[in-house]
């Protein structure tokens, strides 16, 4: 039966050690909060992949969240961890202006490594209500200094749960419409290849220095850039030989 | 860092943080610090050009490179087997998520009279090759049906070549292949570097010569695997790795000491802090006085805006330099990868000369590769000592790496770490250590 692969985008957590990045990573794997910080509890989780299905159509989005493996905590997060993630959250204590105030070097790393990671920011710990330092204000002031570089601006608690689920699901809704926009410009470049280049077999090819004939070339040239991962490559190979006869 | 661990781990060159992955997973408590700011040390990538620059001590550049931080460039040049010892690693450990692939498009080697021709990578390309006339072809293709067919534990298969007591030389004779097809087969296919294996038992050759038959059927072109964004992003893998199975990181740390008692480690020292432990793995740079020298490697970093000529234009490269084609004892070894692969700016290629020293002036010993590139717009040279360690570290538990070799993939690399696992624990690692996601915790 041929199943639709839902398109997994990587999302990561990034923001200093202690401010709940972990927690949200186990409200978002199975809805559960651990009270102290007990690094066990974490151990093996690399990332987490969930479904959202997009309201009123068929379009389903899977996130893939990643933690940090607490490597923020002595030493830097290495440059690996931000390659190919589509989304970022900035994650910050709420009761802990220090962990607001150090975001902008972080923003710095995302920017740097993941440059086309959409980037929301989110104050955690919002159940420690009358010790919350850091007001909506000045979260927004942040926004707007980095040149709305935020796709959104969320308070969670992992405590509750309040807003978690919520947060999770605007992103995948925020990263679904980008996702369609990408494809409708891809297919668009598609309807420019001319019709030349879908010859049946036998047919003369092209001469060379015309369009069919560069244009052909691109797509060739497309399709050399092509990378893989092992796994999936692997995977691919154990389902047969795919059916492509070119 | 004034706690007790069971393993300190110093330098995150891809050996340690492979070694620092294993022991957290087999669940050791590590300690892994290195001496830089950065991951990686000698197996770093360099990011952004103008680190490169300052590291050889050249003046930074203008914008003729494009934007700085599009490079990520190696210091040690290696490919990766797609059948090798590393892709079992990167998939059994599950590091392989966090890395995307490409295959190195050719593979070249010099012949006669200087000129570079491609390793088949098929029947078809083998046949229409011009590397050796149209008998030998049918001699060279008996050979490879043989290999192909060669089971260590099957007598029945081995055509009375007995692994362990033939030689590969009286296996060339055997099949009538003549000498530049046995150099081929020896330096393109079985990649040695030298001719000493000739006169050994041929199982390690018809092993190595399968893995690249094994490896080339893989994905195509080349046996050849090369990750997005560089080398660099190798150790990195393996260090988070690391540190999502409990591992400690601390870079920018200046390793002052390991401390010995009673003939054994009982800790590392950094400035007025000891950190204890029970076990110490490091890099030779970490233990000067621990280790001895074994050789020398030159490695010339060259920057281009083309492909290497005669390749039709491919977009990455290995050419291999025969050791007899130039009249020297190891093989000079170019590899060149591109902006294809994240490591340049657009348009741009890096190719990469390496072999071991063998005279006094290992810059003319690199020429015949030099003049295989065409123009090169910047150059840089480093001479690098090849070290080992003077004991296996079962004694004193200090258990040292060996330095990068020349070899042009991580084959000797990956024999080292399982080694050095095994020496340290006792016992082979076991992969199923490893869980894969969520499910498999619970």
């Amino acid at each position: 039966m041929a199943t639709v692969k839902i398109p997994a985008q990587k999302v990561i957590l990034v923001g200093e050690y202690g401010v709940g990045k972990s927690s949200l990573f186990r409200r978002f794997a199975n809805d559960t909060f651990v009270r102290a910080s007990d690094r066990q509890s974490t151990l093996g989780l690399d990332n987490f992949g969930k479904v959202y299905q997009m309201k009123d159509t068929d379009r389903a989005l899977k996130l893939q969240l990643w933690d940090t493996g607490g490597m923020e905590r002595v030493a830097s997060i290495t440059s690996s961890y931000y390659k190919y993630s589509e989304a970022a959250i900035l994650v910050f204590a709420l009761d802990r202006p220090d962990s607001f105030h150090v975001l902008s070097q972080h923003l710095l790393d995302i920017v740097t490594y993941a440059e086309n990671a959409k980037i929301f920011l989110c104050g955690n710990k919002f159940d420690l209500k009358s010790r919350i330092q850091v007001t909506d204000g000045e979260m927004e002031a942040f926004s707007e200094q980095c040149h709305n570089l935020m796709s959104g601006l969320y308070k969670t608690s992992c405590k509750t749960g309040e807003g978690v689920e919520e947060m999770f699901r605007d992103i995948a809704n925020q990263l679904s419409e980008t996702n369609r926009f990408v494809l409708k410009t891809f297919m668009s470049l598609f309807t420019l290849v001319d019709p030349d280049l879908m010859l049946p077999p036998g047919h003369p090819r092209p001469e060379i220095g015309t369009s069919a004939h560069r244009s052909k070339i691109e797509l060739q040239s497309l399709e050399e850039a092509r990378s893989f991962r092992i796994d999936q490559a692997l995977e691919a190979d154990e389902n047969g030989p795919n059916d492509c006869s070119c | 860092m004034d706690e007790d661990y069971d393993c300190i781990v110093l330098g995150t060159g891809l050996t340690e943080c492979i070694m620092s992955g294993m022991l957290s997973v087999s669940g050791k408590k590590v300690l892994h610090m290195d001496r830089n700011k950065y991951y990686g040390g000698e197996s770093a990538s360099l990011t952004p050009l103008e680190e490169l620059f300052t590291k050889f001590g050249v003046p930074t550049p203008d914008d003729t490179f494009g934007r700085g931080r599009d490079w990520n460039v190696d210091l040690i040049p290696k490919f990766i087997m797609a059948n090798g010892q590393l892709v079992k690693l990167l998939i059994h450990t599950g590091v392989t998520r966090y890395l995307e692939f490409k295959s190195i498009e050719g593979s070249y080697v010099m012949g006669k009279s200087g000129k570079i021709c491609k390793v088949p990578a098929d029947e078809r390309e083998a046949l229409s090759s011009d590397l050796m006339g149209l008998f030998e072809k049918r001699r060279f293709k008996n050979f490879l049906v043989f290999v192909q067919d060669f089971d260590p534990k099957d007598p029945k298969t081995w055509k009375d070549v007995d692994p362990q007591k033939c030689t590969m030389d009286e296996v060339y004779k055997k099949f009538g292949l003549d000498p530049n097809t046995a150099d081929f087969v020896g330096h393109a296919l079985a990649l040695y570097r030298d001719d000493d294996y000739r006169q050994k038992p041929c199982q390690e050759a018809l092993d190595r010569i399968k893995l690249y038959s094994d490896s080339l059927a893989r994905y195509g072109k080349s046996p050849y695997l090369y990750p997005l964004y560089g080398l660099g992003e190798l150790p990195q893998g393996f260090a988070r790795l690391s540190a999502i199975y409990g591992g400690t990181y601390m870079l920018d740390k200046p390793i002052d000491e390991i401390v010995m008692e009673g003939g054994k480690v009982v800790g590392v020292r950094s400035g007025d802090q000891i950190a204890k432990c029970k076990q110490v793995f490091c890099d030779p740079s970490y233990a000067p006085t621990q280790v001895r020298k074994v050789g020398q490697v030159i490695r010339c970093i060259c920057l281009l805006d083309h492909p290497l000529p005669n390749t039709k234009d491919a977009l990455s490269t290995q050419i291999i330099i025969p050791q007899k084609q130039v009249n020297r004892q190891s093989d000079i070894y170019v590899t060149m990868v591109s902006y294809t692969h994240q490591v340049a700016s657009k348009g741009w290629f890096i190719a990469m000369i390496s072999t071991n020293v063998e005279t006094d002036n290992p810059e003319q010993e690199i020429q015949p590769g030099l003049n295989l590139l065409g123009p090169i717009k910047q150059k840089f040279i480093q001479l690098s000592d090849v070290y080992e360690p003077q004991n296996d570290g079962t004694d004193n538990q200090l258990f040292i790496s060996k330095s990068y070799d020349a070899t042009s993939h991580f084959q000797t690399t990956c024999v080292d770490v399982l080694d050095i696992f095994k020496r340290a624990t006792g016992e082979e690692f076991d992969f199923t250590n490893v869980k894969h996601n969520l499910e498999d915790q619970e």
